[in-house]
C-alpha cells in the first residue's frame, strides 16, 4: 500500500519535471532557432556601432605640382527638434548662438525646429546647416548644445577657383562627379568607402579589440594634368578682359606644346568657378564645361592653312604657285564664292592667297585636288572625330558627311573652313601638326593617374602619326610667317625678336538651319617661334559686337603668346623671317 | 667531573618553560598507516591553489584596468588626432586660397608691381642683350583696370595685404591711402639704387 503510493508520487514528480523540461526546451528552441536571427540582430544593434571608413577621393594637380582640387571634410549640423523644443535652454537662445557662427538668421533656425515638431512631435532629426567647414563646426561644437549633432561628409574644394575650372569640372553635393576631368577621369580619382564595426561602452569609448573591419577603404589616386595653372590663369584673365572689351558672347584660347601635343592652357570665357557652380549654372549652362571641346564652329579662314598644306604635300602646289584671283569665282557647275571685299584682279601666289585670305584664289587651287583627297587629309588631321582627350561632352565636329554628300558649293566652301565644323582644340591640333614637321601628336590634357607609390598609370599616348611630309609642313610654316609679317594685323601681333607664323579667320556663324546669321566667329591661330616651332596658340571669339573682325583676337594672341615665350624661356634666335613673293 | 649529573639523576629532564611537578598525561595515539598519511590533504597544496587563483584574479583585474585605461588613452589620442587633422586641413585650405594666382596677382599689383610685355634676354656667355628693352608702364599689370576676371569664391572676404585699412597697419605707414596702387611711394621699403 505505502509502497504503491510512493511509486505514484515518484511518477507524478517525474511527470512534472518532464513537463517543466519540455517548457524549457520549447523556449530554448524558440530563442535559439526560431527567433535567433532577429534577436541576434537586435543584440548587435544594442552594443555594436557600424561605421563607414571614408575612402578619400584623389587630388588633382597641374603639371607643375600645383594643387587644383582637394578632398576635404565638411560637416552637417543637425538637431533633435523634440529635445530642442522641450529643453531647458530655449531653442531661441541657442539659435542666436549658432546663427552668429553660421551667419544664418536665428528665427529661421527656430522655425526649422518648430516646424519639425509641429509635423511630428517625436521628430528627432532636422538639418540646421549643411556642409560647413571645420572652423564653423568647431565653433558650434564648442557651444555644447546638447541637442545638436554632427555628420562628417567628404567634399571637394578648389583652391584656385575658376583657374582651369572649365577643365577640372566639379562634383555634386554627395561628392558625385558631374563635369570635366572630375567626371571623365573618375575611375582614377574615385575612392572606395570601407566599413568597420566596433563595440562601445556606455560612455561611448570604443572597447579595445572589438573593432572588426568588414571592408577596407581604398583611397583614390591623384590625377596630374598637362595644364600649367599660372599660364592658365594668365590666359583666362587676358581672354576675359578682351572678350568683355569687344563684347564677345564667348571665347576660347588654346595653348598647345608642339613637340608633345600637350595642352598647356585651355581658357574659356565665360567659365565656371567649381566652388560656386550655381552662379554659372543660372546664367550660362554651356559655360559649365569647356567650349574649346564642346562647341564646334565653322572655323573659316584659319582652315585655309590645312588646304594649302594638303596641296603642297600632294605635290600639286608650292608656296609660289600662281593664281589669278578676282573678287568672285564661279565654277562650271554653278557654285560661286566671293572674297570678303570687292577688289580688282589680283595676281597671287599661294603665299599671297593666304596673306590676302582670298577665297576665290584658294578655291581655284583647291580644285586641283579631288574632294576625296581633301577629305582624306582632313581625316588624317583627325578632324570629324573626337581628340584623344575624351573630354566630357566633347564634340567630334562635322565634316558634313564627306565628299559624297558635298554639293558643288560645299566642295568649295570646305576649302576655306565653311560648311564643316571643328572645335578650337581640333584647330590647335592642326597647327600643332604643321608646326611639328607634319607629325601629329595625340592631344593630351591628362599626364596620367598617379598612384600612391608615385607610379603613373594610364599615361597619355605619345605616339605621333605623320600627316604631311616635313617639307610640306616647313613650307606651310614659311608661308604663315609671311602672313604674320605682311598681313593686316602684322603691327598688332608683332613680338619683337620672335618669328611668328599666323593665320586669321572670320567665319560667318551658321544659323542652325542651313543658312548664315549676321554674326561672326573670329579666330587667330599662330605658331612661335617660327624658326623652331614650340608653341601653338589659337584664339576664338564669338560675335565680338564691338569689333567684328579677327582684329579682336590680335591683342589676346599677342599677350598670351608673349607670356608663353617668357614663361618657357624661349630665347629669340635673332634670325629673320623668309621673304616669299605674295604676288607676281 | 660530573657533579650536577650525580646530584639529580632521577629527575625528569624538563624544558625550561615546563611546569615542574606536573606529570604529563601519557599520550596515546593511533599511528597512521603509510597510506593514510599519504591521503591526507596537505595545507601547502591548498594554499598554492588558493594563492594561485588569487594571483590570477588579481592579475586579470590589473590587466583589465590597464586595458581599459589604454582604451581611454587611445580614445583621447584618436580624438586629438582628429582635432589636429582638422587644423591641418583648415591651414591647408587657407594656404591654398592665399596662394591662388588671383590672390597673388591682385596683391602684387596693389603693391605696385607691373609686368613688362616686352621680353628681353641677357645672354650670360657674351653679355649680349637679346630683344628690344622697353620700360614697363605703370598700370601694365595683368589685372589692370579690368579687375580680376577669374573668379574664386574662396577669396570672398580675404583682404588685400596692402590695403591701407588692413588690421594692424599704422596709418602713418600709408601717408596717402587714396594714391593709385601702381605708385611705389606708399611702400615702406625703398627701392635699392642699382647701376
Amino acid at each position: 500500500m505505502s509502497r504503491r503510493r510512493s511509486r505514484r508520487r515518484i511518477a507524478a514528480s517525474l511527470l512534472a519535471l518532464l513537463a517543466m523540461l519540455g517548457v524549457f526546451v520549447v523556449r530554448l528552441v524558440d530563442i535559439q532557432v526560431v527567433q535567433a536571427a532577429s534577436l541576434n540582430a537586435e543584440a548587435e544593434d544594442k552594443r555594436s556601432i557600424p561605421q563607414t571608413i571614408l575612402g578619400e577621393r584623389g587630388d588633382i594637380f597641374d603639371s607643375t605640382g600645383t594643387l587644383l582640387a582637394r578632398s576635404v571634410l565638411r560637416y552637417d549640423i543637425t538637431a533633435s527638434p523634440k529635445t530642442a523644443v522641450k529643453s531647458g535652454v530655449t531653442p531661441e537662445a541657442a539659435a542666436i548662438e549658432i546663427a552668429k557662427v553660421t551667419g544664418q538668421k536665428p528665427e529661421d533656425l527656430v522655425k526649422v525646429l518648430e516646424d519639425a515638431v509641429a509635423k511630428d512631435p517625436d521628430s528627432d532629426f532636422a538639418y540646421l546647416a549643411r556642409r560647413v567647414d571645420a572652423e564653423t563646426f568647431q565653433q558650434i561644437r564648442d557651444l555644447e548644445i546638447p541637442w545638436v549633432y554632427y555628420e562628417a561628409h567628404a567634399a571637394r574644394t578648389y583652391p584656385n577657383g575658376a583657374v582651369a575650372g572649365n577643365l577640372i569640372g566639379f562634383v555634386g553635393t554627395e561628392n558625385q562627379p558631374q563635369a570635366g576631368v572630375e567626371y571623365s577621369e573618375d575611375s582614377c580619382l574615385a575612392g572606395q568607402d570601407g566599413s568597420e564595426v566596433y563595440e562601445r561602452s556606455a560612455d561611448g569609448v570604443r572597447i579595445p579589440g572589438s573593432t572588426v573591419v568588414t571592408e577596407e577603404a581604398v583611397n583614390g589616386s591623384d590625377l596630374v594634368l598637362t595644364i600649367d595653372s599660372d599660364l592658365q590663369w594668365f590666359t583666362q584673365q587676358t581672354l576675359a578682359t578682351y572678350a568683355q572689351k569687344f563684347g564677345a558672347s564667348w571665347g576660347t584660347v588654346v595653348v598647345e606644346e608642339v613637340a608633345t601635343g600637350k595642352l598647356l592652357a585651355v581658357a574659356d570665357y565665360p567659365t565656371v568657378d567649381p566652388n560656386n557652380v550655381a552662379a554659372t549654372a543660372n546664367t550660362d549652362v554651356s559655360a559649365l564645361g569647356s567650349r574649346a571641346f564642346t562647341a564646334p564652329f565653322e572655323p573659316g579662314s584659319t582652315f585655309k592653312t590645312l588646304t594649302a598644306a594638303s596641296l603642297i604635300d600632294a605635290g600639286l602646289a608650292n608656296p609660289g604657285s600662281r593664281v589669278v584671283a578676282d573678287d568672285t569665282f564661279t565654277t562650271p557647275e554653278g557654285a560661286d564664292v566671293s572674297d570678303s571685299e570687292s577688289h580688282e584682279r589680283w595676281n597671287l601666289t599661294l603665299t599671297g592667297v593666304l596673306k590676302e585670305s582670298s577665297n576665290t584664289g584658294l578655291s581655284q587651287l583647291g580644285l586641283l585636288m579631288t574632294p576625296q583627297q581633301r577629305y582624306e587629309y582632313m581625316q588624317r588631321f583627325h578632324l570629324g572625330q573626337r581628340t584623344e582627350v575624351g573630354f566630357g561632352g566633347e564634340e567630334p565636329g562635322d565634316l558634313n558627311g564627306g565628299p559624297d554628300s558635298w554639293d558643288a558649293q560645299t566642295n568649295l566652301t570646305t576649302m576655306f573652313g565653311q560648311g564643316l565644323t571643328t572645335t578650337a582644340v581640333q584647330m590647335a591640333s592642326v597647327y600643332q601638326t604643321i608646326a611639328n614637321g607634319g607629325v601629329r601628336m595625340p592631344v593630351s590634357l591628362v599626364e596620367g593617374c598617379r598612384q600612391a607609390d608615385g607610379t603613373i598609370t594610364d599615361a597619355a599616348p605619345v605616339d605621333g602619326s605623320r600627316v604631311i611630309s616635313e617639307g610640306a609642313a616647313d613650307q606651310t610654316v614659311a608661308m604663315l610667317e609671311n602672313v604674320a609679317t605682311k598681313g593686316w594685323l602684322a603691327n598688332q601681333i608683332e613680338i619683337p625678336g620672335y618669328r611668328l607664323a599666323t593665320k586669321t579667320g572670320t567665319a560667318q556663324h551658321a544659323d542652325g538651319s542651313g543658312g548664315y546669321a549676321d554674326t561672326y566667329i573670329v579666330s587667330l591661330a599662330g605658331i612661335a617661334p617660327a624658326d623652331d616651332p614650340q608653341y601653338v596658340v589659337t584664339v576664338t571669339l564669338a560675335d565680338p559686337v564691338k569689333m567684328n573682325t579677327s582684329g579682336a583676337t590680335a591683342p589676346v594672341f599677342r599677350e598670351v603668346m608673349t607670356q608663353v615665350l617668357k614663361q618657357y624661356a624661349v630665347v629669340p634666335s635673332g634670325s629673320s623671317s623668309p621673304d616669299l613673293p605674295t604676288n607676281y | 667531573m660530573s657533579t650536577a649529573l650525580a646530584t639529580a639523576p632521577l629527575r625528569r629532564p624538563s624544558s625550561p618553560g615546563a611546569r615542574p611537578n606536573v606529570e604529563p598525561a601519557p599520550s596515546i595515539e593511533i599511528v597512521p598507516g603509510r597510506d593514510q598519511r599519504r591521503a591526507r590533504p596537505r595545507v601547502v597544496y591548498a594554499s598554492v591553489v588558493v594563492g594561485g587563483l588569487g594571483a590570477l584574479m588579481l592579475s586579470q583585474l590589473l590587466m583589465s584596468i590597464a586595458l581599459s585605461d589604454g582604451a581611454y588613452a587611445i580614445d583621447s589620442l584618436q580624438r586629438e588626432h582628429k582635432e589636429q587633422s582638422r587644423v591641418v586641413q583648415q591651414l591647408n585650405e587657407e594656404l591654398g586660397r592665399l596662394s591662388s594666382p588671383q590672390n597673388l596677382a591682385v596683391n602684387a599689383e596693389a603693391l605696385g608691381m607691373v609686368q613688362n610685355t616686352n621680353p628681353v634676354w641677357l645672354r650670360m656667355s657674351d653679355g649680349a642683350v637679346i630683344g628690344t628693352p622697353a620700360a614697363a608702364t605703370a598700370g601694365a599689370g595683368v589685372i589692370g583696370s579690368a579687375g580680376s576676371q577669374v573668379a574664386n569664391e574662396l577669396l570672398t572676404g580675404v583682404p588685400l595685404v596692402a590695403q591701407p585699412d588692413a588690421a594692424g597697419a599704422p596709418a602713418s605707414a600709408t601717408p596717402d591711402p587714396a594714391a593709385p596702387p601702381a605708385e611705389g611711394s606708399q611702400l615702406p621699403l625703398q627701392a635699392p639704387t642699382t647701376r
